[in-house]
């Protein structure tokens, strides 16, 4: 399929060398291109995804996927790559049912399709390798729901490139990509908690410095160097949504290629800021005032986005419009924002208060109240029921005294009489009911929970796994009717689970995913403030150094094991050094306890004085390069020893060792003999170091490191 | 009264002591007028009756005499030890008993155009705890006696953080305390999530402060400094105890309980007048912010604010690079003629009219002083030269000289013929011996030990 995309679009241009010349030069002419990834690679929706793709999700009674496509196509696209993974087919038969596959249509549309894609990379890296794009694209999720144009920002962002053209022998800087970004102050209500995002850019050039989540965070932390360059402003935004839609040059392909461990456009920003100064790649990013643009990333995100549609704040995408020209979605706008479908029967007394629309030949009966609310195409719904934030998608039946807030209930779903549901998750198909009202955030799926335990983990990635194979299975476990009501079908989804991965664990929150209470946070800075006055320096991260030993440890078994030569040795504690920002001093200190410890981590911790100081000496012999290395200065040694005599004060017993040790150093030129005297005479901190300083032995050692000074000086007088 | 106008004289100088171990800081000549005259004018002129001006005993005689002729302030002087290592918030501290209102703290080295309101007019708006003025940084262009090649460019830059009316501070900085990170709490962010870091700024050492600032540096005896650390201390306070104020409502009695730090910073907004304006903040629709629902300034009572400006002229004559470009601008600042009517000056001579000569000078024949300052009782003689330099008081400069991007102190005596380029002359120096000196020529000999620096 993809081959077929790959020909030139102008058959105009000229055969062979040519060709590629008058490309080039008709660079601008280039139809635009976008990259619509129809798969989240998460779980966000889960199990709703198991049965349906995300993108097929009905978002105000329109697949979500026919917005990112209509956004695509209202801002210039021409050619739209739709990369399916997950549920592909079903995405292929909506596509090919609907306008975006009509021969008038401005947009060609073309699936690529395969089970193998994992993440954004993966797809990414598809398109570089089928030679996709040619020019400057647009890279969207197909959950996206925008009005933006990005005419604008394509303008700017092929300016930056153009640009640093003209100076491209000084610097080689190249604008990768434009995120674009929506203004909204945090609190907003579309402000995703998953991309609660800080951005740090140059007020100028609008070049992104830094760029990072801060779910979870504190303090935000920018690293200093990104405060290096020219510019004398700088911005640090915390006011902006990601949209989630970007204009990507080409390379931004060849780079996922390059880098196979990007996995998705978090990886691809990071690792583009970090090797700014090596490659030259830089992000900019491109902010909208007014227009709107959010992805419906979860369960809270669908909720704001089917809300704000509903009161026409993605205007001209707005229920009546119809955008998707199919049959039987129309429907009429009055006022106080209610929308009615065709055929759509009210009973008597029913009230509509605000924000509602409804589908085509939904029939709703007498003294029903319903305010802020989705419902889809063919459902019933009885009397006195009450719906608020309730979003019903298409044949779903609701029985008389129901009352249902902030729900989602999808296809086919049948509430019995007097159930009460608040923030609840109804799957296809599931009954509840009758006289039941569900705990809070509670999702029912027919999916028996378990059923997923059992299926292997490789379709983890993705938007569900497969479960043909495991109907028969479901069917055998009974539905308990104290969790879903006497006639009721499907099984309760427990709220939190433990094992499951971090990032799981949002699904679950579900609708209790609540803005952070504001006030607890800043209750606990209190305390943190307290001592703000004075005591300003952080305490470094104390963690790194002991990872770092536990690395360094690592690297010197393997050594052992491996005998690897000491440079190569140096080679990696270097390495690793700069990994957990640890100072050379620590490294010495580091480095001398990981091998005095060595013979203990060996042999078990009960080793003798005798056996201990043989192991240990043939380890200073085999590993002096090494120290070599790190112990030049005078205060390298003064460090060494100190680490030394802090091991040994934690070691009483092997006292006899440290002689031999330190003769060893002695002799293999890694500690000198002024030194060794100087730390003798001074490094007394305790009383135990005092204590350690009348060893006979070490005495003896002292005794004769004086002699022969004496000695040498002498010779040195003669 | 309103503010009342403290102005910092007391400062060594420290970092041009080629200029100021002979002449006290404040009294080094701008223009042919002390260093001070210039804040005290701009006190003057926005309308400031009374001054106190903390200076060194060194100092004070001279000052007295200023603000006595010069201006038409009332000055109450306060001496200061000059050894004692007194820092701007220790002179702060030393004055307390004095001070009655807010005040208005100037450095005595401020030359400036500022409209001096709109600082003010921001602690009156926003009934602040701090405000402060800064300026966009000046590139130097003259070249400075004694620094060779260009400036170096790794100074430590201070980091200014606004808020999107450029007005609030929110976050302040010098790269030297910043270790690797910049570090910056997400509360703050949350209630201004658009923040404008600038690095290029000067600071212009000019604050408005509240009284109870100074009871809150009486307490806290370990800040020195207002720029090195009473300013970031109150800007990070602002965002610190948020809670802690209502807990200070609720029980009054508290302040008497705790003396730390904390409480008192809170204790000095709580003023008598307080709960008026919270009643006028709660009935208004005004608010200092968009985005969130919150009320105005998030319900924090320490507040500061820094106007900034765009263009206009702000120097703080620190350096020798600061004083030579304060030199050549400070005629701009006043309406007096450039050359006094005592001066005599020969028909035959060119005077640039960039130029100002003071009072009792005397210009020769076929002498030429183009953008340069000559001070008082300078005598210039035949066929001299003096380009884009600095002449103090009592100079005499002979026959033939050539003076150049220079700064010659008091009572120095250029010999006849001298060449002199980019060089500092000291105090009562006599430049004898009259090769052509040019640029690459060692140091003339002198009959004391050197005072010239030549940036060959």
């Amino acid at each position: 399929m993809a081959g077929r995309v790959g020909k030139p679009s102008r058959s105009s241009g000229g055969p062979g060398g040519s060709g590629r010349k008058g490309g080039e030069q008709e660079e601008e002419e280039q139809p635009l291109q976008a990259v619509l990834v129809a798969d989240s690679f998460n779980r966000r929706f889960f199990p709703i995804s198991k049965d349906q793709p995300r993108a097929l999700l009905p978002l105000a009674n329109v697949a979500m996927i026919d917005y990112t496509l209509e956004f695509l196509t209202s801002t210039g696209v021409q050619e739209t790559f739709v990369f399916c993974c997950w549920m592909s087919n079903k995405i292929k038969e909506h596509l090919l049912k609907s306008k975006w596959c009509r021969p008038t249509s401005p947009n060609v549309v073309r699936i690529i399709t395969s089970d193998l894609y994992r993440s954004l990379g993966d797809v990414l890296r598809d398109v570089d390798a089928k030679a996709l794009v040619r020019s400057d694209f647009i890279l969207v999720y197909g959950d996206v729901v925008s009005n933006i144009d990005v005419t604008q920002a394509l303008q700017e962002h092929r300016s930056y490139p153009a640009l640093s053209r003209q100076r491209r022998k000084a610097e080689k800087n190249i604008s990768v990509m434009t995120m674009i970004f929506k203004q909204s102050s945090p609190g907003h209500k579309s402000r995703c908690e998953e991309d609660d995002i800080i951005v740090a850019m140059d007020s100028k050039t609008k070049r992104v410095l830094h760029y990072q989540r801060t779910q979870g965070l504190k303090k935000l932390q920018f690293p200093m160097n990104i405060f290096h360059s020219v510019s004398d402003e700088f911005e640090i935004r915390y006011d902006l949504l990601d949209c989630h839609i970007s204009i990507c040059s080409p390379q931004v392909a060849e780079l996922f290629t390059d880098n196979f461990d990007y996995q998705t456009r978090n990886d691809f920003v990071r690792g583009i800021l970090v090797n700014e100064e090596i490659l030259g790649n830089q992000i900019h990013l491109y902010v909208t005032m007014d227009g709107y643009g959010a992805r419906v990333s979860n369960l809270l995100m669908y909720d704001a986005v089917s809300s704000d549609m509903v009161r026409r704040w993605i205007y001209p995408l707005t229920p009546e419009a119809n955008f998707t020209d199919r049959k039987g979605q129309e429907c009429t706008h009055s006022r106080h924002n209610v929308y009615r479908g065709a055929g759509v029967s009210l009973g008597h007394g029913s009230h509509m208060a605000e924000n509602v629309l409804i589908g085509r030949d939904t029939s709703i009966g007498a003294n029903c109240h319903i305010s802020n609310s989705v419902i889809g195409s063919n459902c019933t719904i009885g009397d006195n029921v009450v719906l608020d934030r309730a979003y019903v998608w298409n044949g779903v039946h609701i029985a008389s005294g129901a009352v249902i807030r902030q729900s989602v209930l999808c296809d086919g779903v049948k509430v019995k009489e007097r159930v009460t549901l608040n923030r609840q998750w109804l799957c296809l198909q599931v009954v509840v009911g009758p006289d039941i009202s569900l705990p809070e955030g509670t999702v029912v799926s027919m999916h028996h929970p378990d059923e997923e335990d059992e299926e292997d983990e490789d379709e983890f990635l993705s938007d569900g796994a497969d479960n043909s194979s495991n109907q028969a299975k479901t069917k055998l476990k009974a539905f308990s009717a104290a969790e879903v009501g006497a006639e009721g079908k499907g099984y309760i989804w427990r709220p939190v689970k433990q094992d499951d991965t971090e990032d799981d664990e949002l699904v679950q929150c579900l609708w209790g995913l609540v803005l952070n209470d504001q006030n607890s946070e800043s209750e606990s800075e209190v305390s943190e403030d307290s001592n703000d006055l004075d005591s300003r320096g952080m305490s470094p991260e104390l963690d790194d150094v002991k990872v770092f030993q536990t690395e360094v440890l690592g690297t010197l078994q393997r050594g052992m094991e491996e005998n690897i030569s000491c440079d190569n040795l140096v080679l990696e504690i270097n390495s690793l050094k700069y990994a957990y920002n640890i100072t050379l001093k620590e490294v010495m200190q580091v480095l001398m306890r990981v091998v005095l410890e060595f013979p203990f981590q060996q042999q078990g911790p009960q080793l003798a004085a005798v056996q201990y100081c043989a192991l240990l000496l043939r380890l200073l012999k085999k590993w002096a390069p090494v120290f070599r290395n790190y112990v030049k200065r005078a205060p390298d040694q003064m460090d060494c020893l100190e680490s030394l005599e802090e091991f040994f004060l934690e070691h009483e017993t092997h006292w006899g060792a440290m002689v031999k040790v330190l003769m060893e150093l002695y002799q293999l030129d890694i500690l000198e003999e002024e030194l060794i005297m100087r730390w003798f005479s001074d490094g007394v901190t305790s009383a135990k170091s005092r204590q350690l300083r009348k060893n006979p032995g070490l005495l003896k050692f002292i005794q004769w490191l004086e002699e022969a000074e004496d000695e040498s000086s002498e010779e040195d007088g003669q | 009264m309103e503010l009342q106008a403290v102005v910092m004289a007391a400062g060594g100088g420290s970092r041009m002591m080629d200029l100021t171990y002979s002449i006290p800081k404040p009294l080094l000549p701008i223009g042919n007028k002390p260093l001070i005259w210039y804040p005290l004018s701009l006190l003057e002129r926005v309308g400031f009756e009374e001054v106190i001006v903390i200076t060194t005993k060194e100092a004070q005689k001279e000052v007295q005499k200023l603000l006595l002729t010069e201006t038409k302030l009332k000055p109450d002087i306060v001496c200061v030890q000059e050894d004692a290592d007194m820092g701007t918030a220790d002179a702060l501290r030393h004055i307390q008993q004095k001070i009655k209102t807010d005040v208005l703290v100037v450095s005595c080295d401020l030359i400036t155009d500022a409209a001096l309101h709109e600082v003010v007019d921001l602690f009156r708006v926003h009934n602040a705890t701090l405000s402060m003025l800064m300026s966009k940084a000046h590139e130097f262009t003259e070249t400075v006696p004694g620094q060779k090649g260009k400036k170096k460019a790794g100074e430590q830059r201070d980091f200014v953080g606004v808020d999107d009316s450029g007005k609030r501070l929110l976050f302040m900085a010098n790269e030297a305390d910043l270790d690797e990170d910049l570090v910056i709490r997400k509360s703050i962010m949350r209630r201004h999530p658009r923040m404008h870091i600038k690095t290029g700024l000067v600071d212009a050492h000019l604050y408005c402060l509240k009284r109870s600032v100074i009871d809150f540096l009486a307490e806290n005896k370990s800040i020195s400094s207002i720029r090195g650390e009473l300013v970031p201390c109150l800007v990070r306070k602002q965002f610190s105890k948020f809670s802690s104020l209502q807990k200070n409502k609720e029980e009054p009695n508290q302040n008497m309980k705790k003396k730390d730090a904390n409480t008192n910073s809170e204790n000095h907004i709580a003023s008598a007048d307080d709960d008026l304006l919270e009643l006028a903040l709660n009935r208004s629709c005004w608010n200092d912010h968009r985005g969130d629902m919150c009320g105005a300034y998030h319900g924090g009572k320490l507040r500061c604010y820094v106007h900034i400006m765009e263009e206009g002229m702000c120097y703080r004559v620190n350096t020798l690079a600061a004083y030579i470009e304060a030199n050549r601008l400070a005629s701009k600042l006043f309406e007096e003629p450039a050359i006094h009517p005592s001066a005599v000056i020969s028909e035959r001579s060119v005077v640039g009219s960039d130029s100002i000569i003071g009072t009792y000078c005397q210009i020769a024949e076929k002498a030429s002083v183009k953008r340069s300052t000559i001070g008082a009782s300078t005598t210039i003689k035949e066929k001299a030269k003096i380009t884009n330099s600095i002449i103090m008081n009592g100079v005499t400069i002979e026959e033939g000289c050539n003076i150049q991007g220079s700064v010659i102190c008091s009572h120095a005596t250029i010999c006849r013929g001298a060449d002199i380029k980019y060089c500092l002359v000291g105090n009562s120096q006599r430049v004898e011996l009259a090769p052509r000196t040019t640029e690459e020529i060692v140091p003339l000999p002198f009959t004391d030990p050197a005072l010239i620096y030549a940036s060959f």
